[in-house]
């Protein structure tokens, strides 16, 4: 969750992706670059770039060691005799699983607060009725309400529902408490809509939902977005509700999993950071190739 | 049609999405299994070591078993205890799960989740005969039997590195208190951490504020406090036990680092293996532990052990042992296979091929008999020494974590881990749970 | 057919999401209440205890303590994590290329879960096998186990974790301030520190805003990071509030007076959203391109 609970947009802004033409001039910047180089900047980034970069490299470099060869040498050294022995006892170890469950509990997550959240922000975005706003008002309570104070009742819940050591168990309460801040976002951009284009629509005779899904949906992508990349972090990221709601080793998610690899490891260290590594590629293969898409995502709604 | 009619179409359609995509993830789920459909669950704590002796075992039963099946699943030390309290109200509640005996098992009883095996022990003597009868007692409430020992008896010794002790010049273990803190000014003066402690779980601490009550008081201090009698916490002896414990951490015993290291992830096993540390104070899987992370080192016979120190003018014996008595399984009275589960626990625990790959692991199952068995084996002199230790102890006290309250034993473990901080005095340990 | 096509949305577009909303996390709101004024061991159904809860908590000091730690962590947290970000973010805002390639380094973090990063630095800062016992200075410090250090190690963590998605912030809103604005400071001969104090630090105050908010609510609702990193130890030393609700509930199996602790969190979360809607007036939906 912690994304997600980290996340809590105040500024409103048009969810462009990127800043407007007119704003940036690329071009005429590259005059400024000329000037001397900011050398305070560059050492303190320099700094920080060794600060990211080093646990990143000793965790990449650490999980081809041998345990015995971690404990012995110095773990920045390259490893003398390279193993795949780590990363093959972390596919043994049920790591296939646990990432697909995390794949299902993320895609579930998403679909629902997205199906959720279109139709509820062109509401509030449109429609002035104190009943309305008010249901938004009680929804933005929860922007800040920390999950983990309701774990208890909603484990209770759960249980009732007999949805316990499910999937399921875990994108329900993970989706609710996501629907917030995306609700938000998503009437942050609607609202952004100039009046005249919904005016159109009427012109036209489209009713409401007419007009949900030929103005409100294309133009509401941006925000979109940027909804399903930070509901998909918080769900990728999730815990607490996982570790509470499920118990066998089917249901398992991956970020779950990871601690129960380190105790599994013990001090195999390297086996560990195998996991850690492992646990990281397939978002690094998002990123690689969709960079501009995630990041973007992530800011549109949050305000330039 | 009315802009009524639409929007009511809309709400429809959002609400097939949602449902769709609940009842796709829904499917998803449970086929994964509920943990397997109608196999008996068996819960165990993760082991490297044992965890493939209890899957054979397992596998073993399947082949042949007539009343269904049984399948393993395991959790860390940690996490166990909530996944336990959390599954057991669920339709997901295992069949067959480890526990420790003792006050914590007996919550699960008072609450009518766990089956009585008394029934199946008068049906079949021979199975209650297996059992060494201190050991069975260690699960027994109110006078009946709520489970059987599944694995060998789990007494507190204090390990040590033989090379390390003898760099420092000590022969082998301290009999005396005094001794020990002899010992562990010696091995400071090398510049080695003298014990090891994975004090970042807190029950490894536990274990030395168990031992020193018991010999300086006795075994009736603790019973007392479980019970709630003569003053609990307030007794005398425990401020005197924490007064020395506080002497030894004062000392620098466990050195600077032992606040984050942990036992369930090797730390302090490990330190003891490299020779970083000279004692380890840790319940006798140690040993098990060793053989299976640092081979080398148990081969070499460099891996030493004996009972905890004597405390002079002290109550109690020094032929008592703390620790866990052994680990059961118990049968969940809800179990929706039980038949399997009831086979099971009843067939293979006292199955010759599980005593004996557990007995070549080094752990020792509490059967009657076993100890020519242990004798013959590969470990015979570490394996026939607990059973020794057991069979002589005048007092066997099962850990205070397992044996108190949950809530007791959370707070005890919290204040105990500040108190080895330094940021609790005694008497401060003392009132903070008499209070 | 409706000719007269009235586009405006019925309050029934909002039902499916509030009434979610509602069963799973309204709901719960609302039974964690109930429960504060009950005893449950999690064995059958909770019993009333009056108020029973409430009067230990008073009197509790782990509550104060951990409420106070939660509010260590907001302040350490936003004092570290903004001057960082913020600098790194105007920085990479520049377009030459050095700058993109190291950025997008920068963000790496943002990728791993907080799972991965508490793993991670857990054995990073093992004092016996960790990565800092190898290093020179930083060997002498046990930054997991020494309780006058480990508040600051948490802190650090969580920043390693969270400058990232931060400098993020900064670098598109530093991307939106118009060129033309620094040409005219350059020719009126202002520094770069003086632009920068100027011009940049001025014109990001709404994202300053957003960025704090974010970070507020981040320190409230930390949770995994901690129970991974140290479960609250050594001691209590990094048991947040959030924790030691988790641990009076999940091992103590005192669900009751966990409930009891939960509610203090609701109020806290419920006040904080409350402020930040109130102070930050997007409700108002005053648009905050005039602020640019």
């Amino acid at each position: 969750m912690s994304l997600i609970q980290s996340g809590t947009p105040t500024a409103r802004v048009p969810a462009t992706t990127e800043p407007a033409g007119p704003v940036t001039e690329a071009p005429r910047r590259r005059r400024l670059g000329r000037e001397r180089p900011n050398w305070l900047a560059g050492v303190l980034s320099v700094i920080w770039l060794l600060l990211v970069l080093v646990p990143i490299y000793y965790m990449v470099n650490g999980s081809f060691r041998t345990r015995q060869d971690y404990l012995t040498d110095n773990p920045l050294r390259p490893p003398a005799d390279p193993t795949l022995d780590n990363y093959e006892s972390v596919f043994t170890g049920g790591f296939g699983r646990y990432f697909v469950n995390n794949i299902v509990v993320t895609v579930g997550t998403v679909a629902i607060v997205v199906a959720l959240t279109v139709p509820a922000a062109y509401a509030v975005a449109r429609n002035a009725e104190p009943l309305v706003q008010r249901g938004f008002s009680i929804m933005l309570i929860g922007l800040a309400v920390p999950a983990q104070a309701t774990i208890i009742p909603v484990y209770l819940l759960i249980n009732q529902l007999h949805l316990y050591d499910t999937l399921l168990a875990i994108i329900l309460p993970t989706a609710a408490f996501a629907l917030p801040v995306s609700l938000l976002v998503m009437t942050n951009s609607l609202r952004d809509i100039p009046n005249e284009l919904y005016e159109a629509q009427t012109l036209d005779g489209a009713g409401a939902f007419g007009t949900l899904r030929h103005l409100v949906l294309p133009l509401a992508k941006p925000a979109i977005t940027t909804v399903a990349v930070f509901t998909a972090m918080g769900a990728w990221n999730g815990f607490l509700f996982p570790l509470v709601l499920t118990q066998s080793a089917d249901q398992r998610t991956l970020t779950v999993g990871l601690t129960t690899f380190q105790s599994q490891f013990g001090t195999n260290v390297p086996g560990l950071l195998a996991a850690v590594t492992l646990s990281l590629l397939p978002i690094f293969f998002v990123y690689l190739f969709g960079r501009r898409y995630l990041l973007s995502g992530l800011t549109a709604g949050f305000g330039k | 049609m009315s802009p009524r009619r639409l929007s009511r179409v809309a709400v429809s359609a959002t609400t097939l999405v949602l449902a769709g995509s609940l009842a796709a993830c829904g499917s998803s789920g449970p086929s994964g299994g509920g943990g397997g459909g109608d196999a008996a669950q068996v819960w165990a704590l993760q082991d490297t070591t044992l965890n493939p002796i209890e899957q054979a075992s397992i596998d073993r039963f399947n082949e042949s078993s007539k009343v269904g099946d049984v399948e393993l699943q395991t959790f860390g030390n940690d996490p166990y205890k909530q996944r336990l309290r959390t599954a057991i109200n669920s339709a997901n509640a295992p069949d067959v799960f480890f526990n420790w005996g003792g006050g914590n098992l007996k919550e699960y009883v008072d609450a009518g989740k766990i089956e009585d095996l008394t029934p199946m022990l008068d049906e079949n003597p021979e199975l209650r005969d297996a059992f060494l009868p201190s050991v069975l007692a260690g699960a027994e409430i109110d006078g009946k039997q709520y489970g059987l020992p599944m694995r060998g008896v789990q007494p507190v010794l204090l390990f040590n590195n033989k090379e390390v002790l003898a760099s420092a010049g000590i022969d082998g273990s301290p009999a005396t208190w005094d001794d020990l803190l002899a010992d562990v000014a010696a091995l400071k003066a090398k510049g080695i951490t003298p014990i090891a402690l994975a004090g970042s779980q807190s029950w490894t601490e536990l274990m030395w504020a168990e031992y020193l009550l018991d010999r300086v008081g006795g075994p009736e201090v603790f019973q007392n406090i479980r019970d709630g009698k003569n003053g609990g916490w307030a007794q005398p002896e425990v401020l005197q036990a924490m007064t020395m414990l506080k002497e030894l951490i004062d000392a620098g015993a466990f050195g600077e680092d032992f606040a984050s290291v942990g036992y369930d992830v090797g730390g302090a096993s490990t330190i003891l293996a490299e020779g970083q540390a000279g004692f380890h104070l840790m319940g006798s899987w140690e040993f098990t532990n060793q053989l299976g992370q640092s081979p080398d080192f148990v081969k070499a016979g460099n891996l030493g052990y004996g009972p905890f120190p004597a405390v002079t003018g002290g109550k109690g014996d020094p032929s008592n042992l703390v620790g866990n008595v052994s680990n059961f399984y118990s049968i969940t009275k809800d179990s929706d296979a039980k038949e399997a589960a009831e086979e099971y626990v009843k067939t293979a625990l006292t199955d010759e091929t599980y005593v004996s790959d557990l007995v070549e692991a080094g752990d020792v199952m509490p059967i009657t008999g076993v100890r020519d068995q242990l004798a013959a084996g590969d470990n015979a002199d570490y394996t026939t020494t607990i059973y020794d230790q057991v069979a002589n102890a005048q007092n066997f006290q099962l850990s205070w974590d397992q044996d108190l309250q949950a809530d007791v034993a959370t707070k005890m473990l919290t204040e105990l881990q500040n108190f080895f901080l330094g940021e609790q005095t005694p008497e401060g340990f003392v009132s903070a749970l008499a209070g | 057919m409706a000719a007269q096509g009235r586009e405006r949305p019925s309050g029934w577009y909002l039902t499916p999401a509030l009434t979610f909303f509602g069963v799973f996390a309204v709901l719960p709101m609302v039974l964690v209440v109930y429960l504060s004024f009950t005893d449950w061991d999690g064995f059958g159904f909770p019993s009333p205890s009056g108020a029973g809860n409430w009067s230990r908590l008073v009197s509790d000091p782990e509550v104060r303590h951990s409420l106070g730690l939660t509010l260590v962590f907001m302040v350490l947290g936003w004092v570290v994590q903004t001057p960082i970000a913020l600098l790194i973010g105007v920085w990479a805002a520049g377009r030459q290329r050095n700058r993109a390639v190291l950025s997008s380094i920068f963000f790496l973090p943002v990728l791993l879960s907080t799972a991965a990063i508490a793993l991670l630095w857990h054995s990073v800062l093992d004092p016996n096998f960790g990565l800092t016992q190898q290093l020179p200075v930083l060997d002498r410090f046990n930054f997991l186990g020494d309780p006058s250090i480990v508040v600051y190690t948490v802190a650090w963590v969580l920043t390693w974790q969270f400058v990232p998605f931060h400098t993020l912030l900064y670098q598109s809103a530093a991307r939106g301030i118009p060129v033309s604005i620094y040409e005219a400071a350059t020719i009126d001969g202002a520094g770069r520190y003086r632009q920068f104090f100027r011009i940049t630090l001025p014109l990001l105050r709404y994202t300053v805003i957003t960025s704090t908010v974010l970070m507020l609510v981040g320190s409230v609702t930390t949770f995994d990071t901690i129970l991974i990193l140290t479960n609250g130890g050594p001691g209590t030393a990094t048991r947040i509030a959030p924790l030691y609700m988790y641990q009076v509930g999940f091992s103590g199996f005192e669900f009751g007076y966990a409930s009891t602790i939960a509610v203090v969190l609701l109020v806290l979360g419920a006040g904080l959203s409350l402020a930040v809607t109130r102070l930050t007036g997007f409700r108002a939906m005053t648009s905050q391109q005039e602020g640019l």
